[in-house]
């Protein structure tokens, strides 16, 4: 009798466990903003169109090796987030379902593909944050050109994210190198190298390191600066005079989705001014005009870069990084 | 004892009428053919598709990989680190593990309890725990950095050192103190009586009758130490350790071929040691013989002994619960080490609730399957007089020297295109820790079996009951203890762990040991140890539930299986 019931005990309770939770309509999608800015969209287009969008937080060089490594079997409906490689290489090698949607009519070919394979629902740029704390104690001042990062002074107490898995970072060595050309722009990241503590894995790390403390300077995604600041953490941020780079936060559909219909009617939404404003509420520059949190009516000096290029040298790049930035044997 | 065990069931069939017999012996042979064929598919097969990996490119096969890896410095020194914290840790863990688990066997009774239940807690916690805590003390901008005014550099390998030795010394504890319990103490007194002195009966004794105890937990500690990446990743800096290295690889680069390359040196030195220990202890299982295995009485411990342990016992102690501590302040804080107002707004940070579910739903369905599959797998090992049975037995065992990272990797190969694809479910991450832990389940089931005498079987037999009756009424009870044992290890091996996992999580199926992970990696302390204090506490609920159930069900079944 006792092992009866503990039979059942046990069958009811990996009933109970194996059914999990039966939603309405949900869709899988890779996204990379950040972990609270995922958030934020997920809850815009759950309230607006009732869409749930089951996603997991991954920066966009790591979307973008998934999405490569398991091509052409996908393991999610859509990107809803990812950086100009990835969307340029998904419309080449044939891994998109184009669609023309009417919730991105008006906007420019900048920010939506004429043929409907992505959609960049707003661009992001970096910038330098500095803690005013530390800085205050150490009697420094934020630098005001990139150059002035290449001092010794600040040797070990700059951190930037890893071209390798963060997609900001990759944003970042672009745009250094479309800024001094090939040969000088390695120069200056080499030099840059000798003062970076370490890179971290997503774009927005440096961000929440240096508002903690833990470091002076850091080369970060311009994503979570404003939401950090308004939160208390005391951080100040500046554009250098160069100016800065800038990429996309891309969308599009899947091939093999069994959700087309739920992938539509999100990248529909994403369109919508709505979305346009959350994200321009956060400081994203979004591709329908919506006042624009961190930088307010000014528009930030731009490095010109080519998107395209930059996509194709990508993993030309990463090699060279490897070779030069590893720590050799001691 | 097995062999000794075939030839009585030989010997006893052959009396008996044998189409019975031949039918019934045919089903063990059937089931441990399946049983094979699992473990092909799940451990052998996604292993092999690691080591295929890595020597074929884009043009055929090739040994290019490993030249890069061995021409390259960056990755030497990656090995180097890496073996090198293995070692450290290894020694550090085996020698605290020693001192506690003696403390709590041999020394004063008021310690044994509280000791017991500091050094077990770590259990139930991911193991980077510890690398949260030594940023919140002794990061640059850290409690006691500040207080101290210290100089003193957490990122590097010395912060992960510590973090990992914390994070293994209750692995170490938990098994040592297994296998003291069991040593009868009645052969240290009668040398205590002789006049012995307490130092030689620990080294001429106590250490040698443990051997087989610290081998295996120097293989897991070694294993485990090497591949579980949490505290190297986060604390690592510019610090390259083979494990974090791979999980870079696979993810940031999607370099399968330099990650699969990295995959097999990491399991070279495991299998080593694997085989050596597998080496040392043929021959070498004595039990000491007195039946059943009582506690001994608190002895009167020479100060030469006494305050060493004791010292190590409350350093490792005291380190354990103020990480504990720490963790669960920090998770109250608004900004640490800016704003230090307590705030609930960490716990109020609902999004990783759905992770925090996944994980104890694929913890529950792993530990179920795990277990069974391990009790199944026992039986046949010892029961079973059938080829490869040897074999069976070596690779179901295997599962201790296996880091998570390769399994994790060779799953994501194995298992990523159709006809078995299997990634983007909750049943890729539920399966993958069901064969990554099988080997305890089916260590407990095989020293369970040893404990019982065939006869019971045999009488069961011989009075005329078929195979399945016998197995399911005499067997099943008996292998209940070692069917709760596996349980329990999966279970809370399984939600705690990281390094397999992390490869296989996708959309909508993502586990909060990742979620931990990808918080202190992002830097947002506060809200990864709200969510490590959430899932400490759901495991510790769970465990005591399972327990609860375990003793009510556990006697009846004893009485009815034995009796």
């Amino acid at each position: 009798m006792k092992k009866m019931w503990l039979s059942v005990v046990v069958a009811v309770a990996f009933a109970a466990v194996v059914a999990g939770s039966a939603l309405g309509e949900e869709i899988n999608a890779y996204m990379g903003l950040s972990p609270e800015n995922n958030k934020k969209v997920v809850d815009l287009v759950r309230e607006k169109t009732g869409i749930q969008i089951n996603q997991t937080f991954q920066s966009f060089g790591e979307i973008e090796a998934k999405v490569k490594s398991e091509a052409p079997n996908f393991n999610a409906d859509m990107v809803t987030g990812c950086g100009s490689p990835l969307a340029f290489m998904a419309k080449k090698n044939g891994w998109t379902v184009p669609f023309v949607s009417a919730g991105w009519k008006g906007i420019s070919d900048v920010y939506a593909d004429p043929e409907g394979h992505w959609f960049n629902i707003a661009n992001f740029s970096f910038v330098l944050v500095g803690n005013k704390d530390n800085l205050k104690k150490k009697g420094l001042k934020m630098p005001t050109s990139w150059k002035d990062l290449l001092d010794p002074k600040w040797k070990g107490d700059i951190v930037m994210p890893s071209p390798l898995s963060s997609g900001t970072a990759n944003m970042m060595r672009f745009s250094f190198l479309a800024l001094y050309g090939d040969t000088e722009g390695w120069k200056f990241l080499e030099a840059l190298d000798k003062n970076i503590h370490h890179y971290t894995r997503s774009g927005n790390a440096p961000t929440d390191l240096v508002g903690r403390g833990e470091f002076t300077l850091g080369i970060t995604s311009d994503e979570n600066v404003k939401a950090r600041i308004d939160k208390g953490y005391p951080l100040i941020w500046s554009i250098p005079k160069e100016g800065t780079g800038y990429d996309g936060t891309f969308a599009f559909i899947l091939k093999g989705t069994k959700k087309l219909d739920t992938a539509k009617k999100v990248i529909f939404f994403l369109g919508s001014q709505e979305m346009s404003s959350l994200l321009s509420g956060i400081g994203y520059m979004t591709p329908r005009p919506a006042p624009n949190a961190l930088y307010g009516k000014t528009t930030p000096k731009y490095i010109k870069i080519d998107l395209a290029k930059a996509a194709e040298d990508r993993p030309k790049n990463n090699d060279l990084w490897k070779s030069k930035f590893r720590t050799d044997f001691k | 004892m097995a062999t000794a065990g075939d030839m009585t069931h030989t010997g006893s069939s052959t009396a008996i009428a044998g189409v019975k017999d031949f039918f019934n012996k045919n089903l063990v042979k059937i089931l441990a053919f399946s049983l094979f064929l699992l473990l092909a598919l799940f451990l052998l097969y996604p292993i092999v598709a690691v080591l295929l990996k890595s020597l074929k490119g884009p043009e055929g096969w090739t040994l290019k990989y490993y030249t890069v890896f061995f021409t390259k410095s960056y990755y030497f020194q990656s090995l180097y680190n890496t073996l090198i914290l293995g070692l450290i840790n290894t020694f550090i863990c085996l020698v605290f593990g020693f001192c506690l688990a003696y403390m709590a066997t041999r020394g004063p009774w008021w310690l044994r309890k509280p000791l017991k239940i500091v050094s077990l807690i770590p259990l139930v916690a991911p193991p980077y725990l510890f690398a949260l805590s030594l940023i919140i003390l002794f990061g640059r901008n850290g409690f006691c950095t500040k207080l101290f005014g210290m100089d003193w550099e957490i990122y590097g390998f010395d912060g992960v050192a510590i973090s990992q030795c914390l994070a293994f010394i209750p692995l170490a504890f938990m098994m040592i103190e297994n296998t003291l319990q069991s040593l009868n103490p009645n052969l240290e007194e009668s040398a205590y009586d002789m006049g012995a002195s307490e130092a030689t009966i620990i080294r001429t004794i106590t250490i040698p009758l443990l051997t087989p105890g610290l081998l295996k937990a120097a293989l897991l500690i070694f294993v485990m130490t090497i591949a579980e990446f949490g505290n190297a990743a986060i604390l690592g800096g510019r610090t390259p350790f083979l494990a974090p290295d791979t999980y870079t690889m696979i993810t940031g680069e999607s370099d399968f071929e330099m990650g699969s390359v990295l995959s097999v040196v990491l399991i070279a030195p495991c299998i080593i040691i694997f085989f050596i220990h597998n080496y040392l202890l043929e021959g070498k299982k004595f039990t000491t013989i007195g039946g059943k295995p009582v506690a001994s009485e608190p002895r009167r411990i020479t100060p030469a002994i006494m305050v060493p342990f004791t010292l190590v016992t409350l350093i490792s102690c005291g380190a354990i619960a103020l990480s504990f501590l720490v963790v669960l302040l920090a998770s109250f804080v608004n900004i640490l080490g800016v704003d230090n107002s307590l705030v609930l707004t960490n716990y109020f940070d609902f999004t990783t609730n759905y992770a925090i579910y996944n994980s104890i739903r694929v913890s529950f369905i792993a530990a179920l399957i795990g277990a069974a599959i391990g009790v199944l797998l026992a039986y046949v090992i010892v029961r079973g007089n059938f080829f490869g049975r040897t074999f069976l037995e070596m690779v179901s065992l295997s599962g201790f020297a296996l880091p998570g990272t390769v399994l994790g990797i060779g799953y994501l190969l194995a298992f990523s295109a159709p006809p078995l694809k299997l990634t983007g479910t909750l049943m890729i991450l539920a399966l993958n820790c069901v064969f990554r832990f099988i080997a305890v389940g089916v260590e407990a089931g095989i020293s369970k079996l040893h404990q019982i005498n065939i006869e019971i079987e045999e009488a069961s037999a011989d009075l005329g009951a078929s195979f399945l009756t016998t197995f399911w009424r005499i067997v099943l009870p008996i292998m209940f203890p070692a069917f709760v044992a596996g349980f329990i290890y999966t279970f809370m091996t399984a939600i705690v762990s990281l390094s397999a996992v992390v490869f296989l999580v996708s959309p909508g199926f993502d586990l909060a040991a990742v979620k931990i992970f990808d918080a202190a990696v992002y830097g947002e302390i506060g809200i990864a140890s709200a969510v490590t204090v959430k899932l400490v506490l759901i495991v510790m609920l769970c465990m005591a539930t399972l327990h609860y159930i375990t003793k009510k069900t556990q006697t009846g079944v004893a009485q009815k299986g034995v009796f």
